[in-house]
């Protein structure tokens, strides 16, 4: 157990520094660098702890960027900071670069080396993680504030 | 209050497109730009702004007087690269404007004086380097690997920020980092430093995931700007061709095949 929660606690430390390192790439202010932090510990904690529970990684993402959008829903009314400021560098370590990377340089075999069944393989299933999960972090993103958006409108 | 002239309400949208156009360019998303703008309009006195947006202009119109006047302009925005410090700049000024009642020469003179916030570039290269380093341990490799990764990912950082600096277009510039980056990287493999070169190798490019555009355009989209949407995914799309470009020349080059 105590090794369980060591590997949780490490996990989290490295994901935040990924979420902080990128912030700085983006000029996000000072003052929200530590938010940065939290929400990309947070994030990636919660997608671990589902997989850990059979959950596939699609779905895991979406539910733990859903709950950073929640989170940051909350926190941005208290300080008067732009929500996608600190809720995409949060869900940096969430981001399925590598099987979007792999999926285009497949592509470009294909072109050079021929098709082959392999890489016609390997190409849709990092094709198809690497969208599937992107738009699982987006609309986990956008769930809280389409909420809101139908609530400013009349519902009759 | 509804008795602007035509001068003045030329001057509020002038006002109005300039801030809109300040967070366009330095990639803020599609609903922040239009509820600024129309918060904005509201603030400083006209009835109603109307915002359309697609990914390379904005086209603004301010109606006033009833609707029966009525002020369009368009700006070009050229893209630059990210920078949240002004979207923030720009959300903070909008607020003043709301809560204080500012005048319209206070949003010129504010946005005149908004200064990007630069991190210390070597600090930036120190963290991207630990960055792409965590991502390696996250995906599983080894002390080595995460010592390769670190180096390989700080020097890509570095010539991106010189690259960035003579100011050559993004693409050319996510290609030869992408180039150094790998063959850096693949010298775990080619002298077998670390027992897990692919993941040494995937990790040492991921500071080039357009991550920012890609999660943009699908928050654009679902959110009503389709056009926008559209417009940052093949924008993401382009950056990683070009990454993937820089990758294969590397590959190429040492004559290896695939990750």
């Amino acid at each position: 157990m105590d090794s369980l929660l060591a590997t949780y606690v490490l996990n989290a430390i490295f994901a935040a520094i990924p979420a902080v390192g990128f912030a700085m790439v983006f000029n996000v202010p000072r003052n929200a660098l530590v938010y940065c932090a939290i929400g990309g510990a947070v994030g990636y904690t919660t997608r671990f702890v589902l997989m850990d529970l059979n959950i596939p990684i699609e779905l895991a993402t979406f539910l733990a960027s859903t709950l950073v959008g929640v989170i940051a829903l909350y926190g941005s009314r208290k300080y008067i900071v732009p929500r996608p400021v600190y809720t995409i560098a949060s869900i940096i370590p969430l981001l399925p670069g590598t099987y979007a990377f792999t999926a285009i340089i497949n592509l470009l075999q294909m072109n050079a080396q021929g098709v082959s069944p392999e890489l016609i393989t390997l190409f849709i299933d990092n094709g198809l993680k690497a969208v599937i999960i992107l738009s699982g972090i987006g609309f986990g993103l956008a769930i809280p504030s389409l909420v809101f958006m139908r609530y400013n409108r009349p519902i009759i | 209050m509804n008795n602007i002239t035509y001068e003045e309400q030329t001057k509020i949208t002038r006002a109005i497109i300039k801030a809109a156009v300040l967070m366009l360019e330095f990639g803020a998303e599609s609903k922040l730009i239009e509820d600024t703008a129309q918060r904005l309009g509201r603030a400083l006195g006209v009835d109603s702004v109307e915002v359309s947006l697609i990914p390379s202009a904005i086209v603004l119109s301010t109606l006033n007087n009833n609707q029966t006047q009525s002020v369009t302009t368009t700006r070009r925005a050229h893209h630059k690269p990210i920078n949240m410090s002004i979207v923030c700049d720009v959300q903070k000024m909008c607020i003043d404007v709301e809560r204080e009642k500012k005048d319209v020469d206070y949003v010129f003179n504010t946005i005149k004086e908004i200064q990007p916030n630069h991190y210390n570039r070597w600090l930036v290269v120190f963290m991207v380097g630990l960055s792409c380093a965590s991502f390696s341990y996250l995906y599983g490799a080894d002390l080595n690997g995460f010592f390769i990764t670190f180096l390989a990912a700080s020097v890509a950082m570095y010539v991106r920020h010189v690259l960035a600096k003579k100011q050559f277009v993004l693409i050319i510039s996510f290609g030869i980092t992408a180039f150094v980056a790998t063959l850096i990287a693949s010298t775990s493999q080619i002298f077998e430093l670390s027992s897990t070169p692919n993941i040494v190798m995937t990790s040492s490019v991921i500071l080039l995931a357009p991550g920012f555009p890609f999660v943009n355009s699908v928050l654009d989209a679902v959110k009503g700007y389709l056009s926008m949407g559209w417009g940052r995914w093949m924008q993401a799309l382009l950056l990683s061709v070009a990454t993937s470009i820089g990758i294969i020349l590397a590959f190429a080059l040492l004559s290896m095949r695939g990750w």
